[in-house]
């Protein structure tokens, strides 16, 4: 996925912002804000953090200097084995006209020493939101891992794209609900999303839209 | 232990064969990155962690067999992964502790 086919992909699907959240690493946020701004659609750079319990977990910022910040905090922590690209590919990070300017070293499919809470607290130290990722799903949820949502430390959670809100919502009452692609590949890109009606695409606005649960999902997937 | 006498000890079910495979120690964990720090090679993982990256980590680790307790299902991209490693996956209806206990003959993994 090059950030330029990423950006056309939104633009076709008529979506109005968008986030990027690689795992463990927004190091490839400063190319995709680029081809973003370049293109005139809205963009939170950001990353989906694996916690210390194997949990997922999406952290949103303004500015790409915030998500950067928080990947280094969270190299801190990671392993310091380095990547096998035969097992888990390889992590170029690329310019916005997709050159190649670093391999990531880390293996950036594993978890960080961080928990939640640590984690919670960093990500709103540093200006940002923090969603539990795809909550009903059986690997890597908080509600596989944990059993349930930690208190005081999430700001929405989000279903993945075929989860059934009926049965869901219930189960996280209390918190906004928020849909995404979770997209590991330029065709799934767009076929899930969320809605509100904000002036702009920014932490303010979406946090607001989570504290008055303004925010509507899309339907889910049934078939894939 | 061979592979097959693995699978039989914890009367489970071979999703994906390592036929021959030569396993001297187990692993129980469901924590990832613990087996990933811990786990040696020539072993067997007790765990119910069945997804594709439990497979990268049996990679990494030198895993001969994964045996998934309480017999959850094994999604087809992680059994597809598993055949490509070479890496066997086994189902159970034990618990990881009853699984540990039925393969107490063989030594504790390290690393």
């Amino acid at each position: 996925m090059s950030p330029a086919g990423i950006v056309s992909r939104i633009q076709e699907a008529g979506l109005g912002g968008f986030a990027l959240t690689d795992h463990q690493s927004a190091r490839n946020t400063p190319a995709v804000a680029e081809c973003a701004r370049r293109a005139g659609i809205a963009f939170l750079p950001g990353l989906e953090v694996q916690t210390a319990e194997e949990v997922h977990t999406v952290c949103l910022f303004d500015t790409v200097a915030s998500a950067l910040a928080m990947t280094d905090w969270v190299y801190e922590a990671m392993p310091k084995r380095v990547n096998d690209p035969e097992t888990f590919g390889d992590q170029p990070v690329v310019t916005w006209d997709d050159d190649i300017v670093d391999m990531e070293w880390r293996i950036l499919a594993m978890g960080c020493r961080r928990t939640i809470e640590e984690i919670s607290k960093k990500v709103h130290e540093l200006g940002g939101l923090y969603i539990a990722a795809h909550v009903d799903r059986p690997n890597y949820s908080v509600f596989s891992a944990l059993g349930g949502i930690p208190e005081n430390c999430f700001d929405a959670v989000e279903l993945s794209r075929t989860a059934d809100s009926s049965i869901w919502a219930p189960k996280v009452e209390g918190y906004a609900i928020t849909r995404s692609s979770d997209a590991h590949n330029l065709d799934d890109v767009a076929k899930v999303w969320s809605e509100a009606d904000i002036t702009r695409f920014d932490i303010s606005s979406l946090k607001e839209v989570f504290l008055s649960k303004s925010l509507q999902i899309s339907p889910r997937l049934t078939k894939f | 232990m061979k592979f097959e006498e693995l699978a039989e000890k914890v009367q489970g079910t071979v999703i994906v064969p390592n036929n021959g495979a030569e396993i001297t120690s187990v692993y129980t964990g469901d924590l990832l990155s613990d087996v990933m720090g811990h786990c040696g090679d020539e072993s067997a993982l007790v765990t119910v962690q069945n997804h594709l990256n439990a497979i990268a980590v049996c990679t990494l680790a030198g895993v001969e067999a994964v045996v998934i307790c309480h017999s959850r299902p094994v999604p087809d991209d992680m059994r597809e992964a598993a055949e490509r490693e070479g890496v066997g996956i086994i189902t159970t209806a034990m618990s990881q502790f009853a699984a540990s206990v039925a393969l107490s003959s063989l030594e504790p993994s390290v690393k």
